[in-house]
């Protein structure tokens, strides 16, 4: 079976990173914009920095310009001159700032306008005043409206200031709005990113949980076919003793029957009766040596050879010839015995013998196979070839 | 404006009695002409001369004798200065003036054959020179960088010390599309 596992956890690490790399872009992007509305938060104080340093200018020149004015003093003229020359930076940087606000960028035109009226105003009287030309210094002096003209110029910063405070507000809220957002991504990619974590630890808790317990069941099945094994095992060395036992007594069976074949055979061949076994067709198929003796032919010789060519029923007192039914296998046919019949021997050289013939059939499984001749010779009676 | 030229003699020996008067732990006072008669003077060498300058703020520049004097100074006594010996010796120079973000308007000298710029608060350093591109917007990036702070504006100024007032050319404003930036449209 395929194992899933490893896929399946690959797959969950691939979505964390999925999560994480969507959650650190975003993030980042956040961030970009967080900083972006940040510039325009700092660039919004900026203009208000500058409107109230362009307003100090003024006022720090007009001061100064009236110390001059009593004193003489070339410091005075020096701070008064520095002061419009800071009113002026002033005035170009908030012109720069506002370029890209119209409404914004008008009133900071305005707003230079009157400071370089101001200023004019101030140069003048000051250029009065290093000629030492006192009654045109009072003239300029008393003609001007000072005051009015730097409570105008007053006015207008504050009217500026006031809406570079709304927007002020307007882009604070837009920067709270992104960290808001960059808190809430950051978050969800946190809280995803555990939840995904918590679910590929839970898979593979689940996996080692089933692969120990396949190791169990396979453990519990290797021990059972240990225990088969042992018992089979066991089972054959029993069998395996019995066999040896049983082959021990048929060898000494054997043994025995073997012995007891050789007496038999010692038997056969120690009594002075003939013997012939035949076969079912009356064939010689052993004999023992009485017979070989009388006969005079090697045991070789006779065997396949039709008893009836060696022996005939009959006492030789009758009909010579040979009968149409040979009761021999009639006997044989039948399966009884023929007991103490007259018989003649007729051996290799044409000698006969007188003797008693006896058949017994031999069975196997109710079935005649074949007979066994015995021919008790009667010593006395041979007779020469006819 | 700038005192008589010394002898051809007194030019040869000047940088060898400079350099000794330096490994003796500064036995006189620096003076502008010792620095436009630096024959190798680069911006980097200019910068060497001020390691063990001092800072103190004030609201004007200072002329360039007393600065050297003094040894005190701020920024926009040192980027002047620089602009000013500098453009002397054959460099392109441009005077910057960033704001930051609660803090006083900084100003640099930039010289554009090295693409660097010469910054008062590096002089301590061994890399007295901070490379960047040539243009406002990025000169204030790096400065504000180095500040670890936010520009809001910067601008290019030009100084004349015997007019002893600053002019403000290209105002560059960080919240402008930065295509659309004064020295960009008009280099």
């Amino acid at each position: 079976m395929k194992d899933h596992t490893i896929s399946r956890v690959l797959a969950f690490f691939l979505l964390i990173s999925v999560v994480m790399l969507v959650v650190a872009v975003e993030a980042v992007r956040n961030i970009n914009r967080s900083v972006a509305s940040s510039d325009w938060v700092n660039h919004t104080h900026a203009v208000i920095l500058e409107a109230e340093g362009l307003l100090s200018s003024i006022r720090a020149g007009d001061g100064a310009m009236r110390t001059y004015v009593m004193t003489g003093d070339a410091r005075d003229l020096t701070a008064c001159r520095d002061a419009l020359a800071q009113m002026a930076e002033h005035a170009e940087v908030a012109k720069a700032l506002t370029r890209s606000e119209p409404a914004q960028g008008l009133q900071v035109v305005h707003l230079e306008s009157l400071a370089n009226q101001r200023a004019d105003v101030v140069r003048e009287i000051l250029a009065a005043r290093r000629l030492d030309n006192a009654p045109a210094v009072q003239k300029l002096l008393a003609a001007d409206g000072g005051g009015d003209a730097i409570r105008e110029i007053q006015r207008k910063v504050e009217k500026l200031k006031n809406e570079e405070m709304a927007l002020l507000a307007e882009r604070d809220t837009a920067a709270y709005a992104q960290a808001q957002t960059t808190r809430w991504t950051v978050w969800l990619g946190v809280t995803l990113d555990v939840l995904l974590l918590a679910g590929a630890a839970w898979l593979i808790r689940d996996d080692l949980a089933a692969r120990r317990r396949a190791a169990t069941v396979l453990q519990t099945a290797n021990e059972q076919l240990d225990a088969k094994v042992r018992e089979r095992t066991a089972e054959l060395g029993a069998a395996n003793a019995l066999l040896s036992t049983e082959n021990l007594e048929r060898q000494w069976t054997n043994q025995a029957l073997e012995h007891q074949l050789r007496y038999n055979q010692l038997i056969i061949n120690s009594i002075s009766d003939l013997v012939f076994v035949l076969t079912k067709a009356t064939k010689i198929s052993r004999v023992n040596p009485a017979a070989v003796h009388l006969i005079g032919l090697e045991a070789a010789d006779l065997i396949n050879q039709p008893l009836s060519r060696f022996v005939r029923l009959g006492d030789g007192t009758g009909d010579q010839t040979t009968p149409m039914i040979d009761p021999i296998v009639t006997a044989l046919k039948e399966g009884r015995d023929l007991r103490d019949q007259p018989v003649i021997l007729e051996d290799r050289r044409g000698r006969r013998t007188r003797g008693r013939f006896t058949l017994f059939p031999l069975r196997d499984r109710d079935k005649v196979v074949g007979g066994v001749v015995t021919v008790q010779v009667n010593r006395a009676k041979t007779e020469t070839t006819p | 404006m700038a005192p008589p030229s010394p002898s051809p003699a007194r030019r040869r020996y000047r940088p060898i009695g400079l350099a000794l008067a330096l490994a003796a732990g500064r036995l006189g006072a620096l003076t502008v002409d010792e620095l436009l008669n630096e024959p190798n003077l680069t911006p980097k060498r200019f910068a060497n001369y001020f390691d063990d300058f001092a800072y103190e703020y004030s609201g004007e520049v200072q002329p360039p004798e007393q600065f050297l004097t003094t040894r005190r100074g701020d920024c926009d006594d040192y980027a002047i200065l620089a602009g000013y010996v500098l453009q002397r010796k054959g460099y392109q120079t441009r005077l910057i003036h960033v704001r930051m973000v609660g803090r006083v308007a900084h100003a640099v000298c930039y010289v554009t054959q090295v693409h660097a710029y010469v910054d008062y608060n590096n002089r301590h350093y061994f890399i007295n020179l901070q490379r960047c591109g040539g243009r406002i917007r990025e000169i204030a990036n790096t400065v504000a960088d180095s500040f670890e702070a936010n520009w809001t504006s910067a601008s290019e100024f030009t100084y004349a010390y015997a007019e002893n007032k600053k002019h403000f050319g290209s105002t560059v404003v960080k919240t402008d599309d930065p295509a659309r930036d004064p020295d960009l449209i008009h280099p």
